[in-house]
């Protein structure tokens, strides 16, 4: 494209391109808004539809239910952005999310409610699951998704394994107040996400760290050429993805006070289609965690108004499926009028 | 809007563009231009990058749609977006960057998406192949059919999508930058299939910046800049600075700076480096201020000397020293740290993160530098990358804006500037000026020049022979992973200098090595 029109160069703060000014809340602006941030303009719309359908939808009574009901998801889906960001993917999140929860209710039960403990050992087993993923794909390049195909079978029996097979049950009652204590009134799981998007969104956007996931997901080669060790970047995101299955593993457990082997299964899709509607690239060096965000709140938010409408559960699925490629179709068109 | 023509014209032209104009987000590409192709000719599209060449050709070959004219084959006006019409009209583009499918045999690339099956329906693959041998023939092209596509070097790939458009009908054939990606013994080869193309009544267009490239294929020269068409005429009315002048819209001055003396302080020493397979080790060593010219033929080993030094591959013996301290091999991180930079030849594939912003491509090789335990300072950072960038003149709009939109040379700059930041002693450039337009190519001379005379030694691969003779100081010419010979000043400024290279690097000139190197042995 002819560069030499402008000659100007002036170093933006934010690095943010500066374009031609137009008048905020103009029209031209408003275009301009739902062009960038399609999916904001999608989710506007499925919250309007709910509001106008459903009494309840609005209340804050619901507003919490979304948000705790997104909260494990949400865990889950930030790490899955790391990992899509570097242009892999975690398959094996939902099998983790059942080994941690099966190993965390298993220290409660027989440590008697040591609650440091018992996150101890859940943290521990989504970190163990992550840098084994991080390892194989890192060290002796296999592909992420077989590595974490692997991890998800595995994954999987070892939760079966330590429950013998049947649901862990009759917790001590502390262990419900893992995920049930309030703190600022907010549940932990529901702080923890709000910590966990916020914290992820700065160090993506901030650090060098940062930098370094999007260069290597970007242009593996040309990050290396730049001094990036990428090996060490591609197993910190399986890693971190890991631990933070087992987090969304202890929290699940702990609502429900009890450990259930099959537990997660199958949350991997909804956090790689949350990722995706996100806008992220499945290629790797393109994506946000704001997006991610978005794209949860929409899966979540769906969830609970069909919920509301009273919808079968299968015809749920019907819709949720139409809707998650609709919204991508929307941000591809979308993407596309942004370039041109 | 009609245009109306001359019935000659109507008769003759294989293809005729009228009043293109094109603009991409409110900036205008092309400004009004039309062009009008003959059968059995060869037109060069001459312009720097960003000239509007690429948008024009997709234009001709019915992939954009243009803002405003019309495209007429044989008089029948070209649909844009519809690639069958435009293969039903016989007009065929070669992209710049190759289409075939690499993990497919030659055959089968020529004949997807019109298959020859059997009556039953099944593909007829010895038909195919049979039919495939008979369309590479007339070319000159001895190669198996079911050979896998991406076993092949690039030039002949090409060549083979240039046979799939002709073996298609085309009448028209658009090149985009033919001979960007290929090595030089290769590009013989495509300029004898162009020539019986034009034998054989093809209106073939194709877009270059460079010079002899026009003189070897081209009847005649259209020159863009800016969007306009600024030069319409036959080649043999056009000197070479004619159409240079053309192209930057000024002057020539003279290409190279004048270079400066080299510090008599050795920065880099080599010894006995062994690369990859090769059998003889490798050393040498290069002053401060000094430019080391490294010539020779694609797979000569000038990329892996480099990589091998920088920490990209491990060599298997030898050693790679920095102001006499030794660097660890086999990690780029280390050789950063040892002060070494490497500008690599694959601008796209191994320079760039094409989806990163100007910024974050500048500041990654020193992203440490500019943040405190992690955390990023971004009014350092824009401030040091923005006084770089400004320093190498990059024409951007703002550090913010994505890699992928920047011409080639303005790429370059930033694949080059970003290493100024920090201390550098030993710069290695790999191929620095290749899809680089001429007025970008001379500010990176100017640039490396500088770069030298503040006291970095410059280690220079390139494929430009004048780069070779004009910029180094001293020049090694490579062959087989090992040094073949060397050129010192007085022998580059010779007139023999060029075919003295040329007889190293392909071997029929012994090697010199063992005259000017007494510690062998």
């Amino acid at each position: 494209m002819t560069t030499d029109r402008s000659t100007m160069l002036e170093p933006s703060p934010g690095g943010t391109a500066t374009k031609d000014p137009t008048r905020r809340f103009s029209w031209q602006w408003l275009q301009g808004f739902a062009v960038r941030h399609a999916m904001v303009v999608v989710m506007l719309f499925v919250v309007a539809f709910f509001l106008y359908k459903s009494a309840r939808f609005g209340t804050l009574e619901n507003m919490t239910t979304i948000l705790i009901a997104a909260a494990p998801f949400a865990l889950i889906a930030l790490g899955q952005t790391l990992v899509i960001l570097t242009g892999g993917i975690d398959l094996s999140v939902g099998s983790v999310i059942a080994a941690s929860a099966m190993a965390a209710a298993y220290v409660a039960k027989a440590s008697d409610g040591n609650l440091l403990l018992t996150v101890l050992v859940a943290v521990l087993v989504g970190l163990a699951a992550g840098a084994i993923n991080g390892f194989v794909v890192s060290r002796m390049n296999v592909p992420p998704f077989i590595a974490t195909l692997g991890m998800l079978t595995l994954a999987s029996g070892v939760a079966y394994v330590i429950g013998g097979g049947a649901p862990i049950n009759g917790l001590p009652a502390n262990f419900g107040a893992i995920a049930n204590t309030e703190v600022l009134g907010l549940k932990i799981p529901v702080l923890l996400m709000i910590l966990a998007i916020v914290g992820l969104a700065i160090i993506m956007k901030r650090t060098s760290y940062g930098m370094r996931v999007y260069a290597v997901g970007g242009n593996r080669l040309a990050a290396e050429i730049a001094g990036v060790k990428s090996k060490r970047v591609l197993f910190s995101v399986y890693t971190i993805s890991g631990v933070l299955a087992g987090v969304s593993g202890l929290m699940l457990a702990s609502r429900v006070i009890s450990g259930a082997p099959n537990l997660g299964q199958g949350y991997e899709l909804d956090a790689i289609a949350a990722v995706v509607i996100g806008g992220a690239s499945l290629m790797g060096g393109r994506g946000t965690i704001w997006g991610t965000a978005i794209g949860l709140l929409l899966i979540q938010t769906l969830n609970n108004g069909l919920d509301l409408l009273i919808v079968p559960s299968y015809w749920q699925d019907v819709i949720k499926g139409v809707l998650i490629v609709l919204a991508v179709a929307i941000d591809v068109w979308a993407a596309k009028r942004r370039t041109s | 809007m009609h245009t109306t023509h001359t019935p000659e014209a109507v008769a003759t032209a294989a293809i005729e563009c009228h009043g293109i104009r094109m603009s991409f987000g409110g900036i205008p590409v092309l400004k009004g231009i039309s062009l009008v192709l003959e059968p059995g000719t060869v037109t060069a599209l001459a312009g720097e990058n960003g000239a509007g060449k690429s948008t024009l050709m997709k234009i001709a070959s019915g992939q954009y749609k243009p803002d405003e004219g019309t495209v007429e084959v044989r008089s029948e006006h070209l649909h844009a977006g519809d690639i069958q019409a435009a293969h039903r009209l016989g007009v065929a583009i070669v992209p710049q960057e190759l289409a075939s499918i690499p993990e497919m045999t030659v055959y089968e690339n020529l004949f997807v998406g019109r298959e020859l099956r059997s009556p039953v329906g099944l593909l007829n693959r010895r038909a195919m192949m049979r039919q495939a041998r008979e369309f590479l023939k007339p070319f000159g092209l001895e190669i198996d059919p079911a050979a896998r596509m991406g076993s092949l070097p690039v030039g002949i790939r090409q060549i083979i999508e240039i046979v799939k458009a002709t073996s298609r009908g085309a009448k028209v054939l658009l090149l985009d930058e033919p001979t960007s990606a290929i090595a030089e013994q290769e590009v013989e080869r495509l300029y004898s299939v162009v020539r019986s193309l034009r034998d054989q009544g093809v209106a073939m267009l194709f877009t270059t910046h460079k010079m002899e490239e026009i003189r070897a294929m081209a009847d005649r020269v259209i020159v863009l800049r800016d969007g306009n068409l600024v030069e319409d005429k036959p080649l043999d009315q056009l000197s070479d600075d004619d159409i240079v002048e053309a192209m930057i819209g000024r002057e020539l001055e003279d290409m190279f700076p004048e270079i400066g003396v080299p510090k008599d302080e050795v920065a880099l020493t080599v010894q006995d480096l062994v690369i990859g397979h090769g059998t003889e080790p490798v050393s040498f060593s290069v002053r401060r201020g000094e430019i080391l010219g490294l010539a020779g033929l694609v797979g000569a080993g000038r990329t892996e000397l480099m990589e091998s030094i920088f920490g990209m591959r491990h060599p298997a013996a030898g050693s790679v020293a920095v102001g006499g301290r030794k660097v660890a091999l086999g990690n780029p991180a280390a050789a950063i740290a040892s002060k070494i930079a490497l500008v690599p030849e694959d601008r796209k594939g191994a320079g760039a993160v094409l989806s990163m912003s100007v910024l974050d491509n500048a500041s990654l090789p020193r992203i440490k530098s500019f943040s405190n335990a992690g955390w990023i300072n971004n009014r350092k950072r824009s401030g040091s990358i923005g006084d770089i960038m400004k320093s190498m003149n990059l024409k951007s709009r703002g550090l913010g804006q994505s890699m992928e939109t920047l011409s080639g040379g303005n790429q370059q700059k930033v694949v080059f500037g970003r290493w100024l930041t920090g201390p550098v002693d030993v710069l290695l450039l790999d191929e620095p000026t290749r899809g680089v337009d001429v007025g970008a190519r001379s500010e990176i001379y100017r640039i490396i020049v500088d770069l030298a005379e503040q006291g970095m030694a410059v280690v220079m691969a390139s494929s430009d022979m004048p780069e070779i003779l004009s910029l180094s100081h001293r020049a090694l010419v490579m062959r087989g992973l090992t040094v073949a010979g060397e050129l010192s000043k007085t022998e580059l400024l010779e007139s023999s200098a060029q075919d003295k290279i040329f007889r190293l690097a392909s071997g029929l000139e012994a090697s010199t090595k063992k005259e000017t190197e007494n510690n062998d042995d």
